[in-house]
């Protein structure tokens, strides 16, 4: 098996197709999160027809796959688990990352699996246009992960999560053939299952190949910081923001931790004193933006804003970002460790799950900041810890797990953009009722026959756990 | 329409027993809203599966910006409930003819916003259905954002009615623009729409094209001063077929139409086209018609006949299914028991 998969990837006098070694093997263990698990090779194809052959190679022997392309997920969905034990391949697309097509005059892009999402962002901003999701990981973060994931971004609240900008998905099932799962055309001519392959994180086949949509730059920015006293005045006006005439494109907002720790590493300009800040963003034509960072200033004020400033120039508004954008840096000087978590909740239960964060922090003696898209009602609470304390790691997934239970318990979800994978896997029982995931399990089924793309993630299995572990490997402590 | 047989169960678990009943007679049905589409299509004495009664808002929240409805509300009726908010859903019919918005979701066809809101599926959070094996589930949830499981949200829009009875959405709300307005070109011009930052709508008609705008009204003023667009009225829609294709292959289909226009067998066709979104609005004979859809099925895309009388089939070959959809249908509707001429009509 592995001789026929050296065969298929070191053509041409390329060597490095293929690892097996326990080196090779151990950067494959996990992706950005805990969760890790040793694959029995990696195949790292540089075109389609590689790629189709290596599926076709698992498939004869019944090895599973685990597709995986920048490794900057967070759930576990690219971390190498298999049922029974059985060890996967892990199939990286990361050399397939060529920008295939840059259709100007039709505003989109085809691009191969392991380009770089901040690199179709350059290469449209050439053009005046760009490509509207923006995940925290964009530097890093592939759009094959982006499709695979149903990734979201900053910008969510008025463009949409990443399935809004797929306009075609060619997805690759076990006998290496390719669906070109098309919608293209403004109707559905048939079932939209381009849909379904986004967001799928690798259970249904490989994402081969996306044709993506591309929006005109906005003309004009307004840029918005708002310093509030209280984590509920923020969120008040985040309710007010959305019910006013104008949405903003953006509503980011940042605890007194998060403020603190970016500010030390930043500087990004951030009101000290302040219990939460808001930031804010209007994108658009010259009127409708005054117009609305008019109206956060107003609606800012009424909810007992301590400071607000609109950015005067690009400096200033790249300086408001910088402080959101350096959250996970400045983490990583005050702790060695953290847990990234995200949920979602309704936009109008916000105040009431940040303070549960808040009081499930307190009860597990764990510091613990809230980085929020408001404007969605999306959580991202960062648990920092440091893995040398003793029994840390019982109490960080011990919170982990009551900040999901209370978004669920206020009509929320258990993820609105890091995906399921493993790690949220075993909610899925506690948001859909058995008729509902048997839905989910037929439509995979339907799609993925072999039940060989990545295994074990996304529906819980009655097979039980596979091979993952969430301690870090003994050569991390 | 006559009908041999008819359900109008009054809740989710009335369609459940109809569902089983129908299934008892080894009968397949035909899940009707208002009937704004279906009645349109050529149908047999199917017996209907009525959705009217499922009717009203279960819940307005517009904190959160969503409104979950019952599917046999009708449209219209909603978007006046959440107009008294200040709020809207843009997946409005392209044409007011009374559709639902379980209709809304199940056809998925585009409104005449599309271009500036998005399609139907971009609105849907949640849907609560009953699958053809007449199991109630449901997919998504009432938070806008959510990747929880597989986007089954969307899959079921668009999907004819073919997977499940839907009997319950949730939708995305967002403000209403405070003044939209309509603006037209002198003489058709669908190119102006490259000079506007993200219109509403552009429609270009045999006179002209118009351009909705709904940005704030001094940007709307300075957009059209720009782009030499003047006042106008809003257009019309021809109703009797839709052809959708790639946008990027519309030049090369509407030349060619032109082409067979010119000839006088021709010369009949109407067409009005959401040209940046490869969607034309077309009205002529049988003839004509048939005449499009091969053309539009040579570029690749597929036209949808909406008057039974003309003696066509409603979706043509274009809508025939691969081998991945009848799985996923026979997945979600193993015994064929929803529609399952769909495509053939």
């Amino acid at each position: 098996m592995l001789l026929r998969l050296r065969a298929i990837l070191d053509t041409d006098g390329l060597t490095d197709g293929l690892r097996t070694s326990h080196l090779g093997r151990a950067t494959y263990r996990r992706d950005a999160s805990f969760l890790n698990a040793d694959p029995l090779a990696v195949a790292l194809p540089r075109t389609v027809e590689q790629t189709a052959e290596v599926l076709r190679a698992c498939r004869d022997h019944g090895i599973p796959i685990t597709p995986r392309a920048a490794g900057t997920g967070l759930a576990g969905g690219a971390t190498p688990t298999g049922e029974a034990g059985a060890r996967p391949v892990v199939v990286s697309v990361a050399r397939m990352d060529q920008l295939r097509e840059l259709d100007v005059a039709n505003r989109r892009a085809w691009v191969e699996p392991g380009l770089v999402n901040a690199r179709l962002g350059r290469a449209a901003a050439a053009h005046g246009l760009r490509f509207a999701p923006d995940p925290a990981s964009q530097i890093a973060a592939t759009l094959g992960g982006n499709v695979a994931t149903n990734a979201g971004g900053i910008h969510v609240l008025t463009y949409g999560v990443m399935s809004q900008h797929v306009l075609a998905v060619e997805l690759m099932d076990l006998d290496g053939e390719v669906h070109l799962l098309d919608g293209r055309a403004p109707e559905q001519g048939g079932l939209d299952l381009r849909a379904v392959s986004v967001g799928g994180e690798g259970t249904l086949g490989i994402v081969v190949g996306a044709c993506l949509r591309l929006l005109p730059a906005p003309p004009a920015t307004g840029t918005l910081l708002a310093g509030f006293p209280s984590l509920d005045a923020a969120a008040a006006t985040v309710g007010a923001l959305v019910t006013s005439d104008r949405l903003p494109d953006a509503v980011e907002l940042m605890d007194a931790r998060a403020i603190e720790l970016v500010e030390g590493y930043a500087q990004a300009g951030y009101p000290q004193d302040a219990a939460a800040v808001l930031l804010l963003e209007y994108e658009g034509l010259p009127a409708g933006v005054d117009a609305g960072a008019a109206t956060a200033e107003r609606l800012a004020s009424e909810h007992g804003a301590t400071s607000v400033v609109r950015a005067a120039d690009s400096d200033q508004r790249a300086r408001i970002w910088k402080g959101r954008k350096a959250v996970a840096g400045a983490i990583a000087k005050q702790a060695p460790d953290f847990y990234l978590q995200d949920v979602v909740v309704p936009r109008s239960r916000l105040g009431e799950m940040l303070d549960t964060v808040v009081t499930i922090g307190e009860r597990e003696r764990l510091t613990i900041l809230n980085v929020v898209h408001a404007g969605d009602g999306n959580l991202h609470p960062f648990i920092l810890f440091d893995r040398r304390e003793p029994d840390v790691l019982d109490r960080v997934f011990a919170a982990g797990h009551d900040i999901v239970e209370t978004a669920l318990r206020l009509d929320g979800t258990v993820t609105g953009e890091h995906g399921v994978g493993i790690e949220k896997r075993d909610f899925l029982g506690q948001v859909f009722d058995a008729d509902s995931l048997a839905v989910q399990q037929a439509v995979r089924d339907a799609i993925e026959p072999t039940r060989l793309a990545n295994p074990d993630k996304v529906l819980p299995t009655t097979v039980g756990c596979g091979e993952a572990r969430m301690v870090p490997e003994g050569a991390w402590v | 329409m006559t009908t041999s047989t008819s359900w109008e169960p009054a809740d989710a678990d009335e369609m459940v027993a109809a569902l089983a009943d129908a299934r008892s007679a080894g009968q397949a049905v035909e899940v009707r809203g208002s009937g704004s589409v279906l009645d349109r299509i050529p149908g047999g004495d199917e017996p209907v599966l009525s959705t009217a009664a499922l009717d009203g808002i279960v819940d307005h929240a517009p904190e959160d910006l969503t409104v979950t409805v019952r599917a046999g509300m009708a449209f219209d009726e909603l978007a006046q409930e959440l107009a008294q908010h200040g709020q809207e859903c843009p997946i409005e019919p392209i044409v007011d003819d009374g559709a639902t918005v379980g209709g809304r979701l199940a056809t998925g066809l585009a409104g005449p916003r599309q271009l500036g809101a998005g399609r139907v599926r971009d609105w849907v959070l949640r849907v609560r259905f009953i699958t053809g094996d007449g199991h109630p589930a449901s997919a998504g949830g009432v938070t806008v954002k959510d990747v929880t499981g597989y986007d089954v949200c969307r899959l079921m829009t668009g999907s004819w009615g073919t997977l499940g009875v839907i009997t319950e959405v949730t939708l995305k709300l967002r403000p209403i623009p405070r003044q939209p307005a309509w603006f037209a070109t002198e003489t058709p011009d669908p190119t102006v729409a490259a000079r506007l930052y993200r219109p509403a709508a552009v429609v270009t008609t045999a006179e002209r094209t118009h351009v909705l705008l709904e940005e704030h009204p001094d940007d709307a003023a300075a957009q059209a001063a720009d782009a030499g667009l003047e006042p106008a009225a809003a257009p019309t829609f021809p109703a009797t077929a839709r052809a959708a294709l790639d946008p990027a292959a519309l030049p090369g289909f509407l030349a060619e139409l032109q082409h067979a226009n010119s000839s006088p067998e021709g010369a009949a066709l109407q067409v009005t086209a959401q040209g940046q979104l490869g969607l034309c609005h077309l009205d002529g004979s049988a003839d004509a018609l048939a005449r499009a859809r091969s053309v539009v099925e040579r570029h690749g895309g597929r036209l949808l006949v909406l008057d039974p009388a003309l003696g066509l089939a409603a979706f043509g070959s274009g809508h025939a299914p691969d081998a991945m959809t009848n799985r996923v249908t026979a997945a979600l509707d193993p015994d064929g028991r929803l529609a399952p001429w769909r495509w053939e009509r």
